[in-house]
């Protein structure tokens, strides 16, 4: 059976600059996570798929269609893009029903795939605000929604956990898996291998515009839980989150930010503290969380090291 | 969500007028609520503004060079056709791409399954409508304000010319706005490019010679037959005939939008975060 998404001896440059180098590799159905550090050209694999950039050299499949000038792929291709960008005047709802009528869905039907989109990111109550008035949370909850709103056979999602919080990060994951359940085709960008390894197992790993290596998460899940991880929260009630984790033994540090709405901390096992986090998201009001780049970086140094 | 209704067909692109259809939809309502339009809308009304002042000045019976008829062929030939249109034209068709770009919207509507000339020609037909929303009310109550005093018969009989003078505003921002909407898929920065275009090249329309016919200016204003008014003298230098300069804006609109098409739809566009 040929490939969803195939990728043939694929290099992109801009300018001087070498994006993705050489990349030959298919996506089969599932979930696969495309991990690596910021710059390592990740977002530059995906625009390729997406029919958003041309390839320098090489091919970019996806249903054995050349991705770059073919629109018509969108009938069956979802792509939510890392930019936070909306038509800002317009609500949830009518960004969903414009994007779906440009997928070519009649009046009676969009109106249904946009409420069980909006339904399917949890957004059924802010349907008729403004997305000028959305949260970073649920701009980036109406991103997956239109991404999936047609019911596409090749998901591409770059970075979807950005700027969630923990319970409705539960709530995409747990769609993502769905999706890989149901025999479709997800590629998730992430340089967080907690969230990668929390939607699936097998996983693409680039850094420096080259494939790494492809396969199983568990060699690097070892890797990186040989590093401290550091994890920044946002919360309500952020003293109190703050006293709930500093009696856990896998706490290395944590340091309040100057404003007093973040708490950043370092965790010997981020399993714990990940595993902690929707009951203290209930407790402390955690809206937002995100782990920055420098811990996966040190792994994929060791491991670029180590080749 | 559901599984895929059989009616549809997903084989190939949305039909061309669908897809431009839903980008006008999109475009329209953001183009005409925009602070861009408030500013362009104040400058279309200044002829209000100056009928209104007319009216003042023969209600204290102040003795006036012109008359009313005069005052409003000289507005549409010099402030809308030559001026105003031109920088409505500038100001929105350079940006029907760009603003996408900057608010890195563009990526919502390169993901569909639609044409980018579709994408374009609809964004195209929204500044149309948008800049004749804004334009045609403006020169119907500045044309009545300054026609009126002729009496009620007067105003009758301007009809037909009022409604050609409309056309050829028409024409004027469909040939201007598919000039500019090239500039705008051309260059990064078309503003500054746009206005030496309007201001230094289409000059050349007032020179003698032939030189005046490569500039659009002389076309817009050879589909007026305004060309003598009292007191000012002999404004335009070239004598085209009404149908031939229809013909080359209406020629200038279709190639300027097919050659924006072609540029649109080979360049790449990837919004960064």
């Amino acid at each position: 059976m040929t490939a969803p998404l195939r990728y043939e001896r694929v290099s992109r440059w801009y300018g001087p600059v070498i994006a993705l180098n050489d990349v030959t590799t298919s996506i089969q159905p599932g979930v696969t996570g495309l991990l690596g550090p910021n710059g390592a050209g990740k977002s530059t694999f995906l625009k390729l798929a997406a029919g958003q950039l041309a390839p320098s050299q090489g091919t970019v499949q996806v249903f054995g269609t050349r991705a770059w000038g073919s629109p018509q792929l969108f009938h069956r291709v979802g792509l939510c893009p890392e930019t936070d960008a909306f038509w800002e005047h317009l609500t949830g709802e009518q960004f969903l029903d414009v994007l779906l009528r440009l997928t070519g869905y009649e009046e009676g039907e969009r109106r249904i795939r946009t409420g069980q989109a909006l339904e399917t990111v949890g957004l059924t109550a802010a349907a008729s605000r403004k997305l000028g008035g959305y949260s970073k949370g649920m701009r980036q909850r109406i991103r997956i929604a239109q991404a999936l709103a047609h019911d596409p056979q090749l998901l591409l999602l770059d970075e979807p956990l950005t700027g969630m919080d923990p319970l409705n990060r539960r709530r995409v994951i747990d769609l993502v898996k769905r999706f890989g359940r149901e025999g479709r085709t997800v590629l998730v960008s992430s340089h967080i291998l907690h969230e990668v390894e929390a939607m699936t197992r097998r996983v693409l790993l680039i850094h420096n515009g080259r494939i790494l290596a492809e396969g199983e998460v568990r060699e690097i899940r070892d890797l990186l839980d040989e590093h401290p991880h550091t994890v920044s929260l946002r919360a309500r009630n952020v003293r109190r989150l703050g006293q709930a984790l500093v009696g856990a033994d896998h706490l290395l540090s944590a340091r309040f930010s100057s404003d007093g709405e973040w708490l950043t901390v370092q965790t010997a096992r981020p399993d714990d503290l990940y595993g902690a986090l929707p009951e203290l998201a209930i407790e402390c009001g955690v809206s937002e969380m995100f782990s920055p780049d420098e811990d996966l970086a040190s792994v994929f140094q060791y491991l670029v090291g180590r080749k | 969500m559901t599984t895929e209704a059989p009616s549809r067909d997903t084989s190939g692109t949305l039909p061309f007028l669908t897809a431009a259809r839903g980008v006008f939809d999109l475009s329209f309502e953001a183009m005409l609520w925009s602070r861009r339009s408030l500013f362009l809308a104040l400058l279309l009304c200044l002829p209000i503004a100056l009928g209104v002042l007319f009216h003042a000045a023969q209600a204290v019976e102040l003795q006036t060079r012109i008359t009313g008829r005069d005052l409003y062929q000289l507005l549409v030939v010099l402030f809308y056709v030559r001026n105003a249109l031109p920088l409505v034209a500038l100001f929105y068709a350079t940006s029907l791409i760009a603003d996408e770009v900057e608010g890195r919207t563009l990526t919502f509507l390169l993901t569909r399954p639609v044409s980018r000339a579709s994408v374009l020609t609809g964004k195209y037909a929204a500044f149309l409508a948008t800049a004749l929303t804004l334009t045609l009310p403006a020169v119907v109550v500045g044309g009545v304000l300054l026609i009126a005093p002729e009496g009620a018969g007067a105003l009758g009989g301007s009809l037909p010319a009022l409604l050609r003078d409309m056309a050829a505003m028409g024409l004027t921002l469909a040939a201007y706005g598919a000039a500019f909407t090239l500039l705008g898929v051309l260059l990064r920065r078309p503003v500054i490019p746009g206005l030496v275009f309007l201001f230094v090249w289409e000059f050349l329309a007032n020179l003698p010679g032939y030189l005046p016919r490569f500039t659009l200016s002389v076309y817009a204003r050879g589909l007026l037959p305004y060309r003598s008014i009292p007191g000012l003298g002999e404004l335009f230098l070239l004598d085209l005939e009404p149908w031939t300069c229809a013909a080359t804006l209406a020629a200038v609109s279709a190639a300027g939008l097919l050659l924006a098409i072609g540029i649109f739809s080979s360049r790449e566009y990837s919004m960064s975060q």
